[in-house]
């Protein structure tokens, strides 16, 4: 009974660890886990992954002094920082898009990470903060949603997926888990956004943006955001402040990737240079303006330094 | 925060047959956010003599007004252009003058020095921010892509390039370092100098 | 009032007379006059520098005493005049030299040399409690914008360019003698028995390489030049000034 009540009183990150630890000694010596049969999860029957974790008093505190958080760039240990991701409902569905840049420092590591993680046909994550740990959780999610649906012989609402996210990540709190994402998609409800981060916060909201971009990301969707956006509308305006994003911000950028969340589910509508974009625009889609988005492009003609042509007076 | 990140900015400069050439890109920013993409960084000196300024933003004005008052009184003293080799010099010790409160910028000079013989010499040469100056045959790199610079410039380079070769390996050299850092970029200026010209272009590049 | 000797003005350093002289200068030209004789003469492919080095007493060790003195590598000066004060020039010049070789990474050019001398030299005609220089220079260099250059600077703090000049007690036979030797493209071997001659002319006592000094510029050849830029063997470039040894002002005298 001791035992019992050591093993599951206290919410401290000390005591979590210390359940977890003592998860994995009560494995066999060889366990699934061991073997690959459970996909690197572990001991899901248990309910709780367990991690191996440094054997020093303080695990929390080891962890922070070698890992990349805000205060010391100069750490051991880097992980994706810059990002720029955006979610919006409106009357058409979920818009979802995000840029493709992953930086460690000033160093451009990636311009083609895929920030939506598909979790299921009809959920989407986005992934700003740690790479590693959005992956990871969310993938994991995506299990347990399966799980629920089996279980219940129906789709998991979105509000209880990220709920169900939001709770996990805040049983790690205070051991760096790094992520700021969106979780996506279509339930009895309709169309359905939350936010939930590391820290612990979970918001429903119909508009967000996530990352270092996402100032110049909401500059551009705060003045074109409407309810009753048409579908073309909504997916040029998430180009567009994923564009804005990728131009100013030296973290976000590269590619932009496009995704609809709508009834039957999400669908995948593109990948937009943000170079092209600039100069030549997203090419023959709806919505596109016919002409690039950059400013020199945009205002050709329209400058005082570039003075467009007088028409002779009649 | 680092200084010399802050406005973000880096310079090359390559040798060529009996041709030099310097580049930049045209990135100031502030920090993460970038503020415009046509700032110059490179300024003549001679007709044959140019210098790259990559680093502080505050300083790339103050020490450009700084290099052009000590070589207009030099050219007016000696009657004659400064050499490269002797600007170099100039700006080395202009630098370690200020030993203990730096300037943040980490000059890149290039150039065609007066051969005794009456030909010209290409010439090149690199100063970190206290003036220790480092000579070099094949290429120089400064700024915040430097490390990537130096990557791709060790694979592009070869020597004796024409001027049309070298400005092709140059801009390339930069264009594609730049795209793997995320202070610099928007644009680029690439100068190669020969005997009778220098020959001036804006490139256009990523603008993420 | 306007007496023979500069009267009331004589003593003041910075206050014109009035038929607009500064009679203290006019003193140290005076002082200059009095001093041995110094001549340099700018050849096809070099500079002589030469003086007479005369002691007052037999007594006086005249290897230790030093009238053409080396600047830098490139320049080289020799003076007629009062010695403390030259000393004081040289030490001077060096100095300058070797703060335009720490920014500018090579030494001074001639002209820049002998205008920062003449530069000092003025400033003792304007500055208060001081008297101007008693000395006149020959200043013989060689740099690659202008090549070999020859200037005499006097205590007033001007400076002229010269073919070949001569400075002292002897100057105006000196340069009568040299305006008759000097064709444009002597040789140095010419130039340095012209010198001598020249010296001689005016010499009291016996010309020997005791009583001589001599400093000669010589022109590097191109090649020399390429191999010096990239530091040659003993990784600096050979001096373009030099004194003559003893033995080779001996030999110069014998021919």
């Amino acid at each position: 009974m001791n035992s019992l009540i050591q093993r599951y009183a206290g919410s401290s990150a000390a005591s979590q660890q210390r359940r977890n630890v003592s998860t994995v000694d009560d494995d066999d010596e060889f366990s699934d886990a061991m073997w690959g049969s459970e996909a690197g999860f572990g001991s899901l029957a248990k309910g709780v992954p367990s991690f191996m974790v440094p054997s020093v008093p303080d695990p929390a505190a080891f962890l922070r002094l070698h890992t990349d958080d805000h205060a010391d760039p100069s750490c051991k240990i880097k992980i994706q920082h810059g990002t720029t991701t955006l979610a919006f409902r409106f009357q058409g569905g979920v818009i979802v898009a995000v840029d493709s840049r992953a930086t460690a420092g000033s160093y451009v590591a990636s311009g083609t990470v895929k920030k939506v993680i598909e979790i299921n046909p009809y959920l989407l994550g986005t992934m700003a903060g740690g790479a590693a740990d959005c992956q990871y959780w969310e993938t994991y999610l995506g299990m347990h949603c399966r799980l629920h649906e089996l279980r219940n012989r129906e789709r998991i609402s979105v509000s209880a997926a990220s709920k169900y996210l939001s709770n996990l990540v805040y049983s790690y709190k205070g051991m760096g888990l790094s992520m700021g994402t969106m979780i996506c998609g279509w339930d009895k409800t309709g169309p359905a956004l939350f936010y939930v981060d590391s820290d612990g916060t979970r918001l429903k909201g119909d508009l967000f943006s996530v990352g270092s971009g996402s100032t110049f990301a909401y500059g551009v969707l705060d003045q074109g955001y409407r309810w009753d956006l048409t579908d073309e509308e909504a997916q040029e305006l998430g180009r567009r402040s994923i564009y804005a994003a990728g131009h100013r911000d030296a973290f976000s950028g590269n590619t932009c990737n496009l995704y609809h969340v709508k009834e039957h589910g999400w669908d995948f509508i593109g990948n937009y240079d943000i170079t092209t974009l600039h100069y030549d625009g997203p090419g023959n889609v709806s919505g596109s303006p016919g002409h690039g988005y950059g400013y020199e492009i945009r205002v050709e003609g329209q400058t005082s330094a570039n003075p467009p042509e007088v028409v002779a007076q009649a | 925060m680092s200084v010399m990140e802050y406005n973000g900015g880096s310079v090359i400069a390559m040798v060529g047959k009996d041709c030099v050439a310097i580049a930049s890109d045209l990135r100031l920013g502030n920090q993460a956010l970038g503020i415009t993409s046509n700032f110059q960084r490179v300024f003549p000196v001679t007709n044959r003599l140019y210098i790259g300024l990559p680093g502080l933003g505050t300083d790339v004005t103050t020490l450009r007004e700084r290099f052009r008052y000590r070589v207009n009184m030099y050219t007016i003293k000696e009657e004659r252009d400064i050499q490269p080799e002797t600007f170099a010099h100039l700006v080395s010790s202009t630098l370690y003058e200020h030993r203990f409160g730096p300037y943040f910028i980490e000059p890149v000079i290039a150039g065609l020095s007066k051969a005794p013989s009456g030909g010209f010499k290409p010439f090149i040469a690199a100063t970190d921010l206290i003036g220790c100056l480092n000579f070099a045959k094949d290429f120089v790199v400064a700024g915040t892509a430097s490390a990537k610079l130096f990557g791709v410039a060790e694979g592009l380079w070869e020597p004796d390039l024409e001027p049309e070769d070298l400005f092709e390996t140059i801009s390339q050299t930069l264009l594609n370092a730049v795209d793997r850092d995320a202070f610099s970029g928007w644009g680029a200026v690439v100068h190669v100098i020969t005997k009778d010209q220098v020959v001036t272009r804006t490139l256009k590049g990523r603008m993420d | 009032m306007a007496s023979a000797d500069g009267g009331a003005y004589s003593y003041s350093l910075t206050v014109f007379s009035p038929s607009g002289k500064l009679v203290q200068i006019e003193h140290a030209l005076a002082a200059v006059s009095q001093g041995t004789t110094s001549l340099g003469i700018k050849a096809s492919n070099g500079i002589v520098i030469a003086t007479e080095k005369k002691s007052s007493s037999i007594l006086i060790d005249d290897s230790m005493i030093e009238k053409v003195a080396v600047i830098c590598p490139n320049i080289g000066i020799v003076y007629s005049g009062m010695g403390p004060d030259f000393r004081v020039l040289i030490a001077r010049a060096r100095k300058s030299a070797q703060a335009y070789w720490k920014v500018y990474g090579e030494y001074p050019p001639t002209k820049v040399l002998t205008q920062e001398i003449a530069t000092v030299m003025q400033q003792a005609t304007q500055s208060g409690g001081v008297r101007p220089f008693g000395v006149s220079l020959l200043v013989a260099g060689w740099d690659i914008h202008r090549g070999p250059s020859l200037y005499q600077v006097d205590p007033s703090g001007s400076f002229w360019a010269w073919k070949a000049s001569a400075i002292g007690k002897n100057m105006i036979n000196a340069k009568t003698f040299l305006e008759k030797r000097y064709n444009d493209d002597i040789s140095l071997e010419d130039a340095i028995h012209t010198a001598l001659l020249t010296l001689k002319e005016g010499f009291e006592g016996q010309m020997t390489e005791k009583t001589i000094e001599i400093g000669v510029i010589t022109v590097p050849t191109i090649e020399e030049l390429e191999a010096g830029k990239e530091g040659g063997e003993s990784g600096r470039p050979r001096p373009t000034f030099r004194k003559l040894t003893e033995e080779e002002v001996k030999d110069y005298l014998a021919l």
